[in-house]
């Protein structure tokens, strides 16, 4: 366990969860107002860079802040038919409303990542299961909460590796709003340098 | 010149279908006339109508003429003149056409302040359709869907055009043909959104309802009603009421004319764009 | 025509491959296909379209107006279309119908424009984010009296570019408005888009070329001689029954032949008009007969089925609109069902059904809820008309 806190640890081995798979759903789910379209947005971008085809699509209500919002991400490695998450591979909830609504769209051998802080009643999941409290760590890695969906998508490469980090790291670099390039960077290094050991839930030895 | 005005005219659509007595063909008269003057060429000179009397105008003159839909003459000029700068674009409505229907088209072409010429025949009824209230009808006076006299207020088109950002704003009347020729030359020259109201008389329906009934009356009674702007400074409200306030009412050079100014911008994205590229390909 | 340089910068994550919106790759095709005229009102969930359009059109030397509603933005299309530009606007179901009359004038003065109606969910204000395939018949029959109509569906992001060049290519030989239809998710999503995807692309109407800017120099011979204006003739245009001299005439022999002109030149081209795909043609009891993001649920039903051992026929529709009577009279030959998934109360399917029940059974699979159908849904259909089948 690195516990490295505020700086990068490139010697974390990302576990690799879910790298090497053929066909993967990805649903991040959260309010509107927290990224969550942009962490489905960059994930894609990432894809792309790794030569997948990728299909992206969103789900949101008519709020721009509060509400719900939801983005899907399927990642393949020929064309993709149906647009939408049908059995995810992985949910990455950033809001208890969230994780309610979409824990049952998770594989029961998927893997389940929420923000500790704004999930204080998990849905029972037996499966891999991470706890991370991710705004706290933004807000203590950058100063500023925006940062969060970053820094979450840093830990989604980390314990998944459904993207490679550096496709991940020109994707942020890319999307996020000129001028909060170097805090986002932060906040990604940080993501990535996550220890999942750390953080996993129940299931202890889920990782060999 | 006569001659010259029937150059203008599909003389083989004539007779027109506009009453004896009707205002519009004077005020039409007077705009051919202008264009005339103007020494406007045909090949670059559109008038773009609605639906209604006055818009009917559009199918006697041979330029490039559009009789559009109703109350939509403003966006399908703004459509041609922005694809066609070099266009003179002139709009032919009425105050159903033009203030009922196409009221919103009218206060945001005045509030681009895009350069479009919109003659509004104001014979405050609705004419084609039978005599029925329209924005501009008097209050007390009887229409067909008003038998127990007009109630609600009427607009004060000019008033509404300045306030909503047209830089020529004028009136003229059918009884002073002239001055309102005159005037159509003028909002034709100005670049920038220009607004002529022309007053007109209908005989037909406005008129067989209300007092003064006839044709001829009722030119006098809008000669005997009209004022100058300068004389109308220094009349009270209550003397107002009654009174045609014509000729310029508001005019501004100053203020930046839309297709213009869209394409300053335009051009000055494609230079900078232009410059990157150049920039990129050294590298 | 200026050269233009946008999206292809702003969204390219590497040289090879593009992640790009439905609702971007739609005003790619335009730039592609030689739109520089485009006036709009913001609507969710097309809006995107409007702002790239902003952001693209006074670098390529075109026009980008905003409008005050949806009636002056397609008016104003249609003034610049009557000027010889090509001319775009995209909205959504409200704004849709606020354009109804004037895409009558636009068939009637044969102004050739595109209208992209990114559909959600109505009737009314109905829900703005959620998809829907609830326009399908105003799109044919919106406007009033009997007019002719070319309706395209897209439903990818690759479709939203070549579909949007398909609809400038027909508007400009048909001279006719064309409505593109999408929905919230084929206009919103992005997807994997590269050159070379459109390039192997090819829909099984043969002559069809996606030539990036290509455009079909022929105006159809049904399509009376296009007015210009500025064009030296001083034309007379009007949405009132008009003879071949450009004015109203109220001759009932006339009026009869202008409408059947208008009616046949769009009617006579389904050969041309009608793009569609079939996917494992002639094996399988049941056709899907799908379009826009349920031809999707479609495709991967398909995959399913064939993983559990059923065979199914996929018949995708891209054009709705004339009627391609020729391949669904064809396919409805050879099959027992025909299903139709659609996100209406069967609005297509209904079409279908006219044309194919004396051959087929036509059942209609209706989702109204702002979600899409799934495959499973439409294969657990198909699961059970199948059984159904055999244990009579």
């Amino acid at each position: 366990m690195s516990g490295a806190r505020g700086g990068t640890s490139p010697e974390q081995k990302p576990w690799d969860l879910l790298a090497g798979r053929d066909f993967i759903e990805v649903r991040f789910g959260g309010s509107g107002g927290q990224g969550v379209i942009l962490m489905g947005v960059i994930l894609a971008t990432a894809a792309t860079l790794d030569h997948r085809r990728v299909v992206q699509t969103e789900s949101y209500g008519p709020e721009a802040r509060g509400g719900y919002s939801r983005s899907d991400v399927i990642i393949s490695n020929e064309a993709v038919d149906y647009p939408e998450v049908e059995r995810a591979d992985l949910l990455v909830a950033m809001s208890q409303p969230a994780a309610t609504q979409y824990i049952g769209s998770l594989r029961e051998e998927g893997i389940f990542i929420y923000d500790s802080e704004s999930v204080t009643e998990p849905p029972l999941f037996r499966g891999t299961t991470f706890a991370v409290p991710f705004a706290r760590m933004a807000l203590e890695e950058t100063g500023r909460k925006q940062t969060t969906n970053i820094l979450a998508l840093g830990a989604v490469a980390t314990i998944t590796g459904i993207v490679l980090a550096d496709s991940l790291r020109k994707a942020v670099m890319g999307k996020v709003p000129p001028g909060t390039e170097e805090l986002n960077s932060r906040a990604l290094a940080r993501g990535l340098a996550l220890d999942p050991a750390e953080w996993q839930r129940g299931g202890a030895g889920a990782h060999s | 010149m006569t001659l010259e005005i029937e150059q203008l005219l599909h003389r083989e659509r004539l007779p027109h279908i506009w009453c004896a007595g009707c205002g519009v063909g004077i005020v039409a008269g007077a705009f051919l006339r202008a264009v005339l003057d103007l020494g406007l060429k045909r090949e670059n000179t559109v008038v773009v109508s609605g639906i209604g009397c006055s818009s009917r105008a559009a199918g006697y003159i041979d330029l490039n003429t559009v009789h559009a839909i109703h109350g939509r003459a403003l966006p399908v000029a703004t459509g041609i003149k922005m694809a066609r700068p070099e266009f003179t674009v002139i709009v032919l409505t009425g105050d159903g056409d033009g203030a009922a229907i196409g009221g919103n088209h009218l206060i945001h072409s005045c509030r681009r302040n895009i350069d479009l010429t919109c003659i509004l025949f104001n014979n405050q009824i609705y004419g084609m359709t039978g005599g029925q209230f329209s924005p501009t009808t008097e209050p007390g006076d009887i229409a067909t869907t008003a038998p127990y006299g007009q109630f609600e207020p009427p607009f004060d088109l000019c008033r509404l055009a300045e306030a909503a950002g047209a830089t020529f704003v004028a009136r003229g009347t059918a009884a002073n043909i002239r001055q309102t020729e005159k005037l159509i030359k003028q909002g034709i020259q100005h670049c920038g959104f220009s607004f002529i109201e022309a007053v007109v008389p209908c005989p037909t329906e406005y008129g067989r309802r209300n007092k003064p009934a006839k044709a001829v009356d009722m030119l006098e009674a809008e000669r005997a009603r009209s004022i100058s702007k300068t004389k109308a400074a220094r009349l009270s409200p209550e003397e107002l009421r009654d009174k045609i306030v014509t000729g310029v009412l508001y005019e501004d050079t100053q203020k930046p004319e839309f297709q213009r100014t869209y394409a300053e911008v335009s051009a000055g994205v494609r230079a900078q764009v232009g410059r990157r590229f150049a920039e990129e390909d050294e590298k | 025509m200026e050269p233009w340089h946008g999206h292809l910068l702003k969204e390219r994550v590497d040289q090879s491959s593009l992640l790009i919106q439905g609702n971007r790759a739609c005003v790619l095709g335009a730039l592609d296909a030689g739109v520089r005229f485009y006036a709009g009102y913001p609507i969710t969930p097309s809006s995107e379209i409007m702002e790239a359009m902003a952001f693209e059109l006074p670098r390529a030397g075109g026009v980008f107006v905003q409008m005050e509603d949806e009636i002056a933005s397609i008016c104003a299309c249609i003034g610049a279309a009557l000027t010889g530009e090509v001319a775009m606007t995209a909205t959504s179901g409200p704004g849709f119908s606020l354009m109804q009359e004037a895409i009558g004038y636009a068939i009637m003065v044969e102004a050739p424009l595109v209208i992209v109606n990114v559909m959600r969910a109505g009737p009314s204000t109905g829900r703005p984010t959620a998809p829907s395939q609830g326009d399908v018949m105003q799109a044919r029959w919106g406007t009033h009296g009997d007019h002719p109509a070319i309706v395209l569906a897209a439903s990818n992001v690759a479709d939203m570019y070549r579909l949007t060049m398909a609809a400038v290519r027909f508007a400009l030989r048909f001279r006719t408005p064309v409505t593109l239809l999408a929905d919230q998710v084929v206009g919103q999503m992005r997807e994997s888009f590269s050159e070379e995807l459109i390039g192997r692309y090819r829909l099984t109407s043969g002559d069809f070329d996606f030539t990036p800017g290509y455009l079909h120099p022929d105006v159809a011979r049904e399509v009376r001689r296009p007015h210009i204006l500025g064009s030296g003739e001083h034309p007379h245009v009007t949405g009132l029954f008009h003879d071949e001299t450009g004015f109203p005439t109220n001759d009932p022999e006339k009026t009869d032949k202008f409408l059947r002109d208008l009616y046949n030149k769009v009617a006579h081209h389904r050969d041309e008009l009608c793009l569609y795909d079939v996917k494992n043609e002639g094996n399988g009891r049941v056709c899907i007969v799908a379009y826009g993001s349920c031809a999707r649920s479609a495709r991967a039903a398909w995959r399913l089925a064939d993983q559990e051992g059923l065979s199914v026929e996929i018949l995708h529709l891209y054009t709705l609109f004339p009627l391609p009577v020729e391949i669904i009279q064809k396919v409805a030959r050879r099959v027992e069902f025909m299903i139709i998934p659609e996100l209406n109360l069967g609005q297509y399917a209904h079409e279908v059904r006219k044309m194919a029940e004396q051959w087929t059974t036509v059942i209609g699979m209706n989702k109204t809820d702002g979600t899409l159908i799934t495959p499973r849904e439409i294969l657990d259909r198909i699961a059970e008309l199948v059984g159904k089948y055999e244990s009579v």
